[in-house]
């Protein structure tokens, strides 16, 4: 880690550029997580509340096809059944909210009239007939539950995705960036350091030096003096 | 493009929808649920003209473990599951445990 980096005021500045880069996109990355588990949060209340629909309508249409099937016979229903001529059909558009494309289901030929079903006036009783009302009305509950719990699945990849982010971001880049920094700024002033004391010395030794060479001089002009005296 | 509902179950659970007009069922009879029910859910998974797959939240538990992953991971075909005592399926609710970090779907 701290030690691969070289210690160099260009690396330095390197990471600062990362470091700032990578709070910056931290700090991006949590808002959007944020915002997505407000968004998710209003997905949940409607889910809920389709759940408990499905719920209901689910039993409801039991209790229908399971009167059906006791008034007019098990064949009777599968016959019925098997006679349908529309089918419900769907399609699926889709929104933006927050980057995440969530579908929009639309459906059609869902509810059904009496003529529509296929198996005739005469061959059905309303048993059958109220059974498969309250079937159709079980699959526009499933639909819309489709279209919400789609969107709550495609929301939760992305929120997993976005923490993962942040967290990789918080827990194992910027404090290796941190720890990266702090290295190399350490060396640099020990460095520094090193080269102030090597001046130092440098200077101490040149001004040693200065001296010796001027009390040299100083001698040597004094024995020059005496020389001359001497003559 | 126009896709459909699919169901999958025993015949009881699909008798009900095809009243309703859907046309994609696989009838997997409970005595055969553990043998059958994979390939079943495998096939429909890989239509592509099935949008949303219905079935009984009791039939996950007939499934392998990898096929009910792939099942309730789905978005394309989307799975909805009926018959569940809380709201929303068994993997629906792990995710939210997992990316959120608290079970939201908690009955109180």
């Amino acid at each position: 880690m701290a030690k691969d980096v070289k210690p160099t005021r260009k690396n330095l500045m390197a990471i600062e550029d990362r470091i700032e880069l990578s709070e910056r996109g931290h700090d991006t990355l949590e808002q959007k997580r944020d915002g997505l588990i407000m968004e998710f949060m209003d997905i949940l209340d409607q889910a809920q509340d389709v759940r408990s629909d499905l719920s209901s309508d689910y039993e409801t249409a039991q209790r229908k096809i399971d009167m059906a099937r006791a008034m007019e016979g098990d064949v009777a229903v599968r016959g019925a059944a098997a006679a349908l001529k529309e089918h419900p059909e769907i399609t699926t558009q889709s929104k933006n909210i927050m980057g995440v494309v969530v579908p929009q289901i639309e459906s059609s030929k869902v509810k059904k009239s009496l003529d529509e079903r296929g198996y005739g006036l005469l061959g059905s009783s309303a048993r059958i007939d109220e059974a498969a009302d309250a079937y159709e009305e079980l699959l526009e509950t499933i639909i819309l539950a489709a279209e919400v719990e789609t969107a709550m699945k495609k929301m939760l990849t992305e929120i997993e995705t976005t923490k993962r982010r942040v967290n990789a971001l918080e827990f194992t880049l910027l404090p290796n960036l941190y720890e990266n920094q702090e290295y190399i700024e350490q060396k640099l002033e020990e460095q520094e350091r090193e080269e102030i004391f090597r001046m130092k010395k440098i200077k101490a030794k040149k001004e040693e030096a200065e001296k010796e060479e001027e009390e040299q001089a100083a001698a040597d002009a004094a024995a020059e003096t005496e020389v001359e005296a001497a003559d | 493009m126009s896709q459909e509902i699919a169901v999958i179950g025993s015949p009881d659970f699909t008798t009900g929808f095809r009243l309703a007009g859907v046309r994609k069922f696989r009838n997997v009879p409970d005595d055969e649920k553990d043998a059958a029910l994979d390939d079943a859910v495998e096939e429909t998974l890989s239509d592509e003209e099935v949008g949303i797959i219905v079935m009984h939240d009791d039939d996950l538990d007939h499934l392998s473990r990898g096929t009910r992953e792939s099942v309730e991971g789905s978005i394309e075909p989307v799975l909805v599951t009926l018959g569940a005592e809380g709201a929303g399926s068994g993997g629906l609710r792990d995710q939210i445990k997992r990316a959120i970090g608290i079970d939201l779907m908690e009955e109180d």
